[in-house]
């Protein structure tokens, strides 16, 4: 291999460590918050009290991110424990596509690096949260059976009422096979008491290292692409309106940057580029990424993930377009 | 005895990723890879992981002695080994293998930073100005005939560019290196010698003036010397 080969290998090495040691904090924050709510709220009863109404359950779910302050590898945990815990479908979605750019540290951190710009600081949030509605109402269309990944499907089931979901359902109890896991098992025998200390620090850790291998894969992909794909190339692109738009949508999947931080990053290429793109980049990068795919297919099914995916592109660029034809 | 062993084995993979967290903290690579605000998230997060397998394995000792006491029963698959193992490789390459970017490769294929500040706080005497603070003056105060003759002392890394001699150049990073932008200042290198290498790191003292760029007139660094220097501990900018 040649000298240049090397060196391009110790980059793309040194930007897998990069995105993965800063990532990896905010996934234990992620996981420790599931786990904390997982002891003090066995059984997640509060999380089936909310609301399940096609547009009141997302926007409800996008507002839990003003309580639960985590970037987007954070809000995996957390969504997934939402959806175990037998909260209503849609407002685990809303919570998990909105909540990484709904929360203060992201306002404040959009705020600082575009001070300028107050339609901005207004146009992010309302935006993820029309994203996260387009996203909750069209996973709605698939069944659950066909969207949730088999594991989380399972232990959700379990934590809803019977009225919602039948003894050959569940998997266990009277009929059925038994439940897969132990945990579940205790789940279902005891459903109201708080489980042991020692058993939520296990469940947790095997969350973080399932969680921390998905996110290494998600990060050596993003490495590599950011390594092979001149940067400049994507905003060459993005000259016309549309052009820009998408350019910086591409952009915002492969560099896989946090939402915390993602606005001091467009703050450099802000000026090269349309309002509308400017929006498109802050407003795609925390729903779905090159870093986050692997952590996503954790909760949904390939089906779903393409799905959430397609989507997201879709309404991002509708609304970024819209910004567009108004502002420039 | 299975519920022991995966609960050894969680608080194992726990605590390489606390040690790679740790490490990492220790023997300077953050400084090479994220901003500095990141640091102490990263130092807290590998104790906390060391604790957490510490907590896990505690209550096994007890265990082993008081037989009576209930376990909670967990069966132990390939899939625990498969993950440990995965783990562990992941922690001794990390580990193993410090990162060593090439900062001008990267910043090659990068478009330069474009933000403009609305204005300085303050403005520092030209001979203590960092590449940093002369490029972030230049956007403010873009007249480059206001800084002609100003002396000029800073550090940097050589930067190769297509249309024209090498920048002196830093990278400016918001979050972590993947998120690196370059900015440069062009530099009238000595005739007669070679130029120099990309990713040198080089110290030039000298002074400014202003010559003739692509996009009309812009300021150069005369040097009056040269040093190379080793990369320095933090080499990147906020």
């Amino acid at each position: 291999m040649d000298q240049q080969g090397l060196t391009r290998i110790n980059t793309a090495w040194a930007l897998f460590q990069g995105l993965l040691i800063e990532a990896l904090p905010f996934l234990l924050i992620g996981v420790l918050i599931s786990a904390l709510a997982r002891w003090l709220a066995p059984g997640g009863r509060w999380l089936r009290r909310l609301p399940a109404h096609p547009l009141l359950g997302p926007l409800s779910g996008a507002a839990l991110g003003f309580a639960l302050p985590a970037c987007e590898c954070g809000n995996v945990p957390v969504a997934r424990r939402m959806l175990v815990g037998g909260a209503p479908l849609g407002t685990a979605l809303g919570f998990l596509f909105a909540a990484p750019v709904l929360n203060p540290i992201v306002i404040a951190s959009t705020w600082a690096a575009f001070p300028a710009q107050p339609w901005l600081l207004l146009a992010r949030p309302i935006g993820a949260v029309l994203v996260a509605l387009a996203l909750s109402l069209l996973l709605r269309l698939i069944p659950e059976e066909r969207l949730l990944q088999a594991d989380v499907l399972a232990e959700r089931q379990l934590n809803q009422p019977l009225s919602a979901v039948n003894l050959l359902q569940r998997r266990s109890g009277l009929v059925g096979i038994a439940a897969t896991t132990a945990t579940v098992q205790q789940e279902s025998r005891q459903p109201m008491s708080r489980p042991p200390l020692q058993e939520v620090l296990s469940h947790g850790g095997r969350e973080f290292m399932q969680l921390a291998l998905l996110l290494v894969a998600g990060c050596v992909l993003a490495a590599l692409v950011q390594t092979v794909l001149p940067r400049q190339w994507l905003l060459d692109l993005g000259s016309s309106p549309t052009g820009s738009i998408l350019a910086l949508m591409a952009l915002s999947v492969v560099i896989s940057v946090c939402s915390s931080v993602d606005a001091f990053l467009a703050l450099s290429f802000a000026a090269q580029v349309t309002p509308g793109a400017l929006l498109a980049f802050l407003l795609l990068g925390p729903v779905i990424d090159l870093k986050l795919a692997g952590l996503l297919g954790l909760l949904l099914r390939p089906r779903g993930l393409m799905l959430a995916s397609v989507g997201a592109g879709l309404s991002v660029l509708l609304i970024s377009q819209w910004i567009n034809l108004w502002l420039l | 005895m299975a519920a022991v062993k995966s609960h050894a084995l969680q608080a194992v993979a726990l605590a390489l990723w606390g040690l790679v967290l740790l490490r990492s903290s220790i023997d300077g690579r953050l400084d090479l890879l994220l901003r500095g605000v990141f640091h102490p998230l990263v130092s807290i997060a590998g104790l906390l992981l060391l604790v957490w397998a510490i907590l896990l394995v505690l209550p096994l000792q007890g265990r082993r002695s008081k037989t009576a006491a209930p376990v909670v029963a967990e069966a132990l698959t390939p899939r625990h080994w498969q993950s440990l193992v995965a783990t562990a490789l992941i922690a001794v390459l990390l580990i193993g293998l410090p990162p060593n970017p090439s900062f001008a490769d990267l910043a090659q294929r990068r478009p330069g930073d474009d933000s403009s500040e609305a204005e300085l706080a303050f403005v520092l005497p030209p001979a203590q100005r960092s590449l940093t603070d002369w490029v972030r003056l230049l956007r403010t105060q873009s007249d480059p005939r206001l800084y002609v003759g100003d002396p000029v002392r800073i550090s940097g890394f050589v930067l190769p560019r297509n249309d024209g001699p090498p920048l002196l150049a830093r990278l400016l990073v918001r979050c972590c290196l993947a998120d690196g932008t370059p900015i440069g200042l062009p530099v009238r290198w000595p005739a007669g010698n070679p130029l120099p290498k990309a990713d040198q790191w080089l110290q030039i003292t000298g002074s400014m003036a202003v010559q003739q760029g692509l996009d009309g007139e812009e300021l150069v660094v005369i040097p009056q010397r040269i040093s190379v220097i080793p990369r320095p501990r933090r080499p990147l900018e906020p």
